[in-house]
């Protein structure tokens, strides 16, 4: 499995287990530190933002909204919630809404589609994929599965 | 000050995160990636993936994606497009695919847990994922 000059199926040389690893140790950290460059900033900035009137704003302007996918306006607040910081802080608005079943999984289905964006954003943009364009994507696949629940709901296949 | 403060804890915490993780991923991907059992498990996968327009280079980082989410498979992500040149189109719809689809365990489960229905949020985006990489893979035709 790892005797020198074993070949691989790619015809690349197999190295042994200790080499590996070492190799693992130092890519992982390249990696990391690649990643920990480009998201931290973000973070902070989206951090930062909490403490300001914008979430609050963006809440209140797509309230009318809700009412596409089944949902009541206050959602608005947990969608700009997991947009812009995570799951977990969505979750926190979702909770005291009392939200019917079927309310949660479409909250936990768009959610999941499209959540920390800025962050994730910047992440995928340092796989070398066009990073803006897959998160539009993700808030377009987020809208259209969205509909599709509610529409499946709709029909009585919930 | 205390939002800065707690915005930069969050930071060194988030950091810290992704090293606890992402290292010892990445190594243990380096010390697999030439178990020939592992190879095999590459085989047995590839008619699914050539479905959605992905080689089997590529499958490493999307089941890394599906189960651990966008931040962590990265890591797996960066290191295989560097060693082996995903081209930009696979590298596209990988993104696609796991935009669609990604972290399905943990982000799932915090939801069945406040009351959705996981069969119903796991069986939208997986059909949704596989529709829309595989329609995409047929729209934009490898060079």
């Amino acid at each position: 499995m790892s005797d020198p000059g074993a070949r691989g199926a790619a015809g690349e040389p197999v190295p042994d287990i200790p080499t590996r690893i070492r190799t693992g140790l130092s890519a992982g950290f390249r990696t990391a530190l690649k990643i920990i460059k480009v998201s931290i900033p973000l973070y902070v900035a989206v951090t930062l933002l909490k403490g300001t009137p914008v979430l609050d704003l963006l809440g209140r302007i797509f309230a009318p909204v809700m009412g596409l996918f089944g949902l009541p306006g206050e959602a608005a607040f947990a969608f700009v919630a997991a947009f812009l910081l995570n799951l977990y802080a969505a979750i926190a608005v979702i909770v005291p809404l009392h939200l019917t079943p079927f309310q949660v999984t479409q909250c936990g289905l768009m959610m999941g589609i499209a959540h920390n964006l800025v962050v994730e954003g910047g992440v995928l943009s340092t796989t070398g994929a066009r990073g803006w364009v897959l998160t539009v994507c993700r808030l377009v696949i987020a809208c259209a599965a969205g509909l599709l629940l509610r529409g499946l709901s709709l029909l009585g296949a919930w | 000050m205390d939002v800065l403060l707690a915005a930069l804890a969050g930071a060194v915490k988030l950091s810290a995160k992704l090293i606890l993780i992402i290292v010892p991923l990445v190594t243990v991907f380096e010390v697999l990636r030439h178990v020939s059992l592992f190879r095999r498990a590459g085989n047995l996968v590839e008619p699914v993936m050539r479905g959605v327009g992905l080689s089997r280079d590529a499958a490493i980082p999307l089941f890394t994606g599906i189960f651990l989410g966008i931040a962590y498979g990265a890591g797996i992500i960066i290191r295989v497009a560097q060693q082996k040149k995903l081209p930009d189109r696979e590298l596209f719809l990988m993104g696609l695919f796991l935009a669609t689809c990604h972290s399905v365990i943990e982000d799932i489960l915090i939801f069945v847990v406040i009351g959705g229905s996981g069969v119903a949020m796991l069986g939208v985006r997986l059909g949704l994922a596989v529709l829309l990489t595989g329609l995409m893979a047929r729209v934009w035709k490898p060079a």
